[in-house]
């Protein structure tokens, strides 16, 4: 799997939210993807998953342009919004079989429920989703997206709705992911949490890429660039 | 995945919801119901004119409980963005159109089913023999009206007043549906055969065809815009 962005620009009316960005990703690769609010981190993940379309610029998947080859390029990717992309009225199984079925990924019972075991909603399978907790659901994204193991996966601040054994959960699957050399993209305001596991740290700043560098330790490069938009305590 | 068989799995998907909510279902059933009691105490139709009256009072119940239906088409893909999951899925857009096409047109059915005997009893007709026929013609302007609604509740989905715009949209395209189906519909009851209804049928089959091929290649614009 290999992810190039070139000249990436995306506008909302006259506002630019993304402009001139180039990217190139390899296999296996942890990106954190950082910048204050209204960066352009949401508006980058949307284009990168074909949600949005640009105003300029290309994606290319394994040298696949995505707008020209959405529908078969669309099942490699993923988005892992918690709480969001799962229906309601539906109960935690229903919506594994659904979406197994709607990427056309072969499934067995007892791999459902083993699934929904390793997430720890086991017991809550035959439970429709809508009375599931923010965290449950997030819970139930990862188990979906274990499942449809997409290549390459982006994540959407995840950690807001998690407790402490589903951050560790979470932090799991996307360790494996980048084992078997997918691609995970992490937006993300946990900076500490996001730097620890990521192989490269972009930052964005209103729509500019400012920062793009692979993990070093010590890191004073990145501490400099991101210095600014750290809280500084006080009023 | 074949179109008809992610066609499949997004009906179940969307009739397994409706089952559970019952939302739709009932709105459209009391809403049409409603409106026929409203016709039968404000119209007193004479005999000499049920033939013309009667297709068009049917049509205007069906125009209205199906602009409530399709208002909440994409209710289910609103809650928690999964219209996004549908989208960001390898899914065929023409898969999802024909999906939601089946659903309302199911929807519809069922109402027609309890609606059309109800309105004869209602307006004391007597033709029941025509029934068979009028309800075929009835179906095929379901269709054209399924077809069209999905469409334009696609194109209306994320405006700010939709309940207001879809109706504005569908009207006016509906014209050449409705047309046709009253017709078709004036003209059994008058004649008691389908002789004089098959120019206007012809119409409303090929409008249906040419329609339901336009959204399955259009749809994935559509939805994405």
């Amino acid at each position: 799997m290999r992810l190039t962005v070139k000249q990436l620009a995306k506008a909302y009316g006259y506002l630019w939210a993304l402009r001139h960005l180039d990217l190139e990703l390899a296999s296996g690769e942890f990106i954190a993807l950082l910048g204050p609010n209204g960066a352009g981190k949401t508006t980058l993940l949307k284009l990168l998953a074909g949600l949005a379309t640009p105003t300029a610029g290309t994606i290319e998947l394994d040298g696949r342009s995505l707008a020209a080859n959405g529908a078969a390029l669309r099942g490699q990717i993923g988005l892992l919004a918690p709480a969001d992309h799962l229906y309601d009225q539906l109960t935690v199984t229903e919506n594994l079989r659904f979406f197994s079925s709607l990427y056309g990924k072969a499934y067995h019972e007892s791999g459902l429920a083993a699934g929904l075991e390793e997430v720890g909603l086991g017991e809550r399978a035959k439970e429709a989703v809508g009375n599931l907790s923010a965290g449950m659901k997030c819970r139930l994204s990862i188990a979906k997206w274990r499942l449809l193991d997409p290549g390459l996966l982006l994540l959407d601040e995840p950690y807001g709705v998690l407790d402490g054994s589903g951050v560790d959960l979470l932090e799991a699957f996307l360790r494996q992911q980048c084992a078997k050399g997918h691609i995970v993209i992490m937006a993300s305001h946990h900076v500490s949490r996001a730097v620890s596991l990521c192989s490269r740290a972009l930052v964005l700043h209103q729509g500019r890429l400012s920062f793009n560098e692979a993990k070093q330790s010590p890191w004073p490069s990145f501490d400099r660039a991101f210095g600014d938009f750290l809280p500084r305590g006080g009023l | 995945m074949t179109l008809l068989r992610q066609t499949h799995l997004l009906l179940f998907k969307d009739l397994l919801i409706e089952l559970r909510r019952r939302d739709s279902l009932l709105t459209m059933f009391f809403f049409g119901t409603l409106l026929l009691f409203v016709f039968h105490f404000a119209f007193d139709l004479p005999p000499d004119k049920i033939a013309e009256l009667a297709p068009a009072l049917l049509w205007l119940a069906f125009l209205f409980t199906g602009t409530l239906g399709l208002a909440q088409l994409f209710l289910a893909e609103r809650d928690n963005h999964c219209l996004g999951a549908l989208l960001l899925s390898p899914l065929d857009r023409g898969a999802l159109f024909l999906a939601k096409t089946a659903f309302n047109f199911i929807l519809m059915f069922l109402v027609e089913l309890v609606v059309i005997p109800l309105f004869w009893i209602l307006f004391n007709l007597s033709a029941w023999n025509l029934l068979p026929q009028l309800f075929l013609v009835t179906l095929l302007g379901t269709v054209g009206f399924c077809v069209l609604g999905t469409i334009t509740a696609a194109i209306t989905l994320r405006a700010r007043a939709r309940e207001l715009l879809l109706p504005l949209v569908l009207f006016p395209l509906m014209i050449p549906v409705i047309l046709a189906t009253i017709r078709c519909m004036e003209s059994i009851l008058r004649t008691g055969d389908m002789v004089e209804a098959m120019p206007w049928l012809r119409l409303l089959i090929g409008f249906d065809v040419i329609f339901l091929t336009i959204g399955v290649l259009i749809f994935d614009s559509v939805i994405e815009s």
